[in-house]
């Protein structure tokens, strides 16, 4: 074998820094950076989103990966996230919004303090599923996937979390409950209540 | 080069070894209707589900687009079950398309008119239930006008702005039926990095994207 | 390729495997008391987790030194939470529905005094004479388990469990045999892909290996999104290690150096334990460089699906491993020989990986002599819906629909009648009463309009509206197409757009026609699976329950009296007691008053939102509210 010729293929290329201008796609949102007097908030983000994005190689099949990171880390995919992402992974901004509006795991808005995912999974449907995502609705006071103005609880379904013999199912903030009717979905907002008018007390 | 030559419609005709049906029918002058097809594209989307064609010794009607040419093939473009998915495609397409076009500038030279022509059918469904999207129009360039309630997600735009001028401004966004061309977070065009060539507006082959008047 | 060594593959495997053996004695024989408590996300969900802290706390209290497992799902899901008991000089007993209080008692009564409190048993693992075993049950005769068969019984997050139980002897045996041997065996076995379409796996294997282009990939389909399935998930949490084994045989027998695990992120538990299994599977070098000490080196990674049902599809799947939108191809090129990155690729569902190990290790005429000419082996399946023992039911293919339903889940609770039972999600269809005792395969099922899909079977008694149910999956389908083509995309929209007008009563007749000719259009057209099966929970309905169709559009009547817009909730009064006040109470939009003269109660329709908690409030012994339909038969307040 031609040494010479392998050694070429194994040269090491040098890191491309993240700032130089010089990516496919990067200009745009220099330019837009630039353009943009950037709040406390969104330089943390920027940030943060840094960090995270430190622990990993720069091709794209990490895309996914990386959004589920950033998201697990700030709760929602804020617009500097995603504009740090794209120039990190070195692609089109276009196609990391096009994967977070793909998937429904990902979020553009903060969440609540508290989530609530309805089931909507066969068995859960036909044991009234659909009327347990009403009993939220209307008690909430909002639609799925909105979250109420204070910021308390947010609204969602999820297509299957495999629990369906507890039909029918609504995840309160990540853990499974079974059996949730509109009677139980008072109870469990009377719970949060309680809870936090405990709180209120021990802090004052 | 080596050539295959084949049957469309019962015309003997030649095409270059691997080509699709597609492109072998539309050289001779046969028309196929068509919307997602881009020749030189590494992918075929094989999205639009108009070109469906039925070929001899097989049971299903195939899209010309995806079908590779082989020696001796028989291919029928008006073969009955072939023309009954496209219609229903076309009529599919047409449900969610707002049908104003006294009012378009594509008026003449929009390709959803030439298919209906070619395929015998209305513009004006009646089979379907009308769905339209009601999304806004963007009129913030300062050279074309984008109107995504008549767009038929074709990505002919989408292909020349990334692969062809190497901008990348636009992409598919959301999923299902809410699926849209757009830009990064639903930006007007011209704060997206748009570089108001227009290469976009001359491929579109509906009236989603126009020239604005001079 | 080639595994050298294999003197040394067999001396490395046995010493592990002796290790992880004196573990498990330790545990089983080691004098004192096991308790197991099943702690999967079923189990977790009715409240295992508050159970395995409360036996903790008492057997502190008692000052009890026992060890606790935290094992998986052992498919009897409507006793969870379930606990077992392996007391020295009893059998290893069942608890069902053990709840803190219960748990407290069974550590005083059973484990430190000697009274193994029958009245909480659900059975013995093993036969005795003391109680019934899971032997004894009528559903004994029917099931088969060979992919499920550690689940529940060993503790997931434990890679000596595994080993002690057989694990890894297959992919030890394997290293030890030719590439082409093993794939000529699993074409032997005449093993199916369990993903759905039933693709044979040996053929997928083989044209894999023959492809060009390196390095090679083997994906394990976990995305298990099919509304209703739970198998994979169950696996998943209750024996991962049996998916790796799986994976690295596989990816021995094709040649590949890198295997991807695709988990929904909707299932943590799951995404946790393949993650312990990983790390403690390369612990062991039993994952990486030099598998055992031989040539073979296989790495796996976890990803994590983002939720799009669409990505079940091996097309998207890959897509979405590459970092894009889950949005499906045009085939051929077929994964095989053109995958992820653009290199031969195997992608096999959960079920069909945990079969290989048991075709490696048994050979391809024992797995062979189980099941169907045509299908293989056995069939899991994700029973829910209206049927009394909910839960993870594994028979030979080739068993009838009604030994499943009505013996393995011991039929419809409440007395209800049976109407009809949906088989395949999404993708497919509604079975009646007629079609029960079709054998189960791959097949016979597509025959009957239906599919096997991934497993989820959903029981439907006379209380479910087929119509409903149809147009519950179009919203689905719809909700989850990707969009790419337009059949999907509008097709399936203009469909549910027709269904929701059924349900509300304001279908037409005529509309049932063109529902079906879309629905045949939709099935032809499409590009990729997710279109061409979407149509199938209608076609299915309208072929074997058209009347009831015609009941809403003709009638405006829901005769299972479950379409909201279609039905009224009344109080009989001669039959509402004047002095109770139970539906006033629980109605939660206070719909409900007594009436202005006389003493019983009315339902403000205006203000009433159907959602039934009345009736459940309603004593038994009155029984007073009913549902009409359609709604203008109830009468006018007098």
């Amino acid at each position: 074998m031609d040494t010479l010729g392998s050694r070429a293929v194994f040269v090491k290329l040098p890191q491309r820094p993240a700032d130089n201008g010089l990516h496919r796609y990067a200009h745009y949102h220099i330019i837009q950076l630039a353009a943009m007097v950037m709040t406390e908030e969104q330089a943390k983000v920027k940030q943060q989103t840094k960090r995270i994005l430190n622990r990993f190689g720069r091709k794209r099949g990490n895309l996914i990966p990386v959004l589920q990171k950033v998201q697990g880390k700030l709760g929602y995919l804020p617009r500097e996230a995603m504009l740090e992402i794209a120039e990190f992974l070195d692609i089109p901004e276009i196609d990391v919004y096009s994967v977070v509006t793909f998937y429904n795991q990902f979020r553009l808005n903060p969440p609540g303090r508290h989530s609530i995912r309805v089931c909507l999974g066969t068995a859960c449907h036909m044991k009234g599923g659909y009327i347990t995502l009403d009993a939220w609705k209307r008690r909430l006071e909002i639609d799925r996937g909105q979250t109420t103005p204070d910021r308390e609880f947010d609204l969602d379904t999820v297509a299957c979390v495999g629990c369906c013999v507890m039909a029918p199912v609504t995840v309160v903030d990540n853990k499974p409950q079974g059996k949730v009717e509109p009677t139980k979905v008072d109870g469990i907002l009377l719970s949060f209540k309680l809870e936090k008018e405990r709180q209120g007390e021990e802090s004052r | 080069m080596k050539t295959v030559s084949l049957t469309i419609d019962g015309e003997k005709v030649t095409a270059r070894q691997g080509e699709k049906v597609l492109w072998a029918a539309l050289d001779n002058g046969i028309y196929i209707p068509n919307l997602c097809a881009l020749r030189d594209a590494s992918e075929i989307p094989a999205a639009c589900r108009l070109c469906f064609v039925e070929v001899e010794g097989k049971e299903q009607p195939v899209t010309a687009c995806t079908e590779t040419v082989e020696p001796g093939m028989v291919v029928n473009t008006r073969g009955p079950s072939a023309l009954r998915l496209a219609r229903t495609a076309f009529e599919l397409l047409m449900s969610s398309h707002p049908v104003d076009c006294a009012h378009c500038p594509a008026n003449g030279s929009c390709e959803l008119q030439k298919i209906a022509h070619h395929l015998g059918t209305k513009l004006k469904t009646r089979r379907f239930r009308k769905l339209l999207r009601e999304l806004p129009v963007d009129s913030s360039s300062p050279v074309f006008i984008y109107d995504p309630n008549k767009c038929v997600l074709c990505g002919r735009c989408i292909w020349i702005c990334r692969e062809r001028l190497g901008i990348g401004v636009l992409g598919f966004a959301h999923r299902g039926f809410e699926r849209v061309v757009t830009t990064f977070a639903d930006e007007p065009i011209a704060e997206s990095g748009c570089r108001d060539c227009g290469e976009c507006v001359v491929v579109c082959p509906t009236g989603a994207l126009t020239f604005k008047e001079q | 390729m080639k595994a050298t060594g294999f003197q040394s593959v067999a001396s490395t495997f046995r010493e592990i495997k002796s290790r992880a053996e004196s573990q498990w004695r330790g545990l089983r024989d080691g004098g004192k008391s096991v308790i197991m408590v099943g702690a999967a996300t079923c189990g977790r969900a009715a409240g295992a987790l508050e159970v395995l802290q409360a036996i903790k706390r008492e057997l502190k209290k008692q000052k009890l030194d026992c060890p606790v497992v935290e094992v998986g799902c052992m498919g009897h899901c409507y006793a969870e939470p379930i606990v077992t008991i392996s007391k020295p000089g009893y059998p290893p007993i069942c608890y069902r529905h053990v709840n803190p209080v219960i748990a407290e008692r069974l550590v005083r009564e059973f484990i430190l005094g000697d009274d193994p409190c029958l009245e909480f048993v659900l059975a013995a693992l093993e036969e005795n004479d003391l109680v019934p075993s899971f032997s004894d049950f009528p559903r004994a005769k029917f099931e088969k388990k060979v992919i499920l068969k550690n689940c529940g019984h060993i503790d997931p997050e434990q890679i000596e469990h595994y080993i002690a139980n057989g694990g890894y002897s297959a992919l030890a045996k394997a290293l030890q045999m030719q590439p082409e041997e093993i794939i000529d065996e699993v074409k032997r076995s005449g093993l199916r892909g369990r993903g759905g379409a039933g693709f044979p796996t040996g053929q997928k294997w083989e044209i894999c290996r023959n492809a060009l282009g390196k390095p090679k990939y083997v994906i394990c389909n976990g995305d298990e999104g099919d509304p209703g399935a739970f198998m994979d998930r169950a696996i998943l949490e209750s024996d991962p290690h049996s998916v790796l084994e799986g994976m690295l045989i596989a990816g021995y027998a094709i040649g590949a150096r890198y295997g991807y695990i695709y988990v929904r992120a909707e299932y943590p538990l799951a995404v946790r334990r393949a993650r312990i299994a990983l790390r403690q599977a390369r612990k062991l070098n039993l994952l990486g460089r030099n598998i055992l000490g031989s040539d073979f080196s296989f790495d796996i990674k976890l990803f994590q699906g983002s939720g799009a049902f669409v990505c079940g599809e091996e097309t998207a799947l890959i897509a979405s491993l590459e970092g894009e939108p889950g949005i499906p191809c045009y085939r051929p090129p077929y994964p095989a020989t053109n995958g992820l990155y653009g290199k031969p690729t195997v992608i096999n569902n959960v079920k069909t990986l945990v079969s290989i190990s048991h075709i490696v290790q048994n050979g391809a005429e024992w797995f062979a002599s189980v099941g169907t000419e045509r299908s293989k082996g056995t069939a899991v399946f994700a029973l829910a819906g209206k049927v009394i023992n909910t839960g993870l039911a594994e028979v030979p293919m080739g068993t009838t629909l009604r030994q499943v339903i009505f013996d393995v889940g011991s039929g419809i609770p409440g007395g209800k009648r049976f109407k009809a039972v949906q088989i395949g999600g999404p993708s497919g269809g509604c079975l009646p009463e007629s079609a029960l005792d079709l054998p189960i395969d791959f097949d016979s099922l597509t025959d009957a309009g239906a599919m096997m899909g991934s497993g989820g079977m959903i029981v439907l008694d006379e209380d479910d509206c087929m119509v409903e149910i149809s147009r519950y999956f179009l919203e689905f389908t719809q909700r989850e197409s990707c969009g790419k083509c337009t059949f999907c995309r509008l097709g399936t929209k203009q469909m549910l757009e027709v269904l929701a007008e059924i349900t509300k009563g304001k279908g037409k007749i005529e509309d049932l026609d063109m529902l079906s000719q879309l629905a045949e259009d939709i099935k032809a057209g499409s590009l990729c699976g997710l279109g061409k099966t979407a149509p199938n929970p209608v076609l299915s309905t309208l072929r074997y329950f058209r009347d009831e169709y015609e009941a809403h559009i003709k009638e405006g009547r829901c005769p299972a009296l479950m379409c909201q817009e279609l039905i009224a909730y009344y109080i009989v009064p001669e039959k509402c007691e004047r002095s109770c006040d139970a539906c006033v109470g629980t109605c939660t939009v206070e719909a409900i008053s007594s009436h202005p003269k006389k003493r019983y109660k009315i339902i403000d329709q205006e203000k009433c939102v159907k959602c039934g908690t009345c009736v459940t409030s309603c004593p038994p012994q009155y029984n007073a509210i009913v549902k009409l339909s359609p709604p203008g038969q109830v009468p006018a307040s007098k």
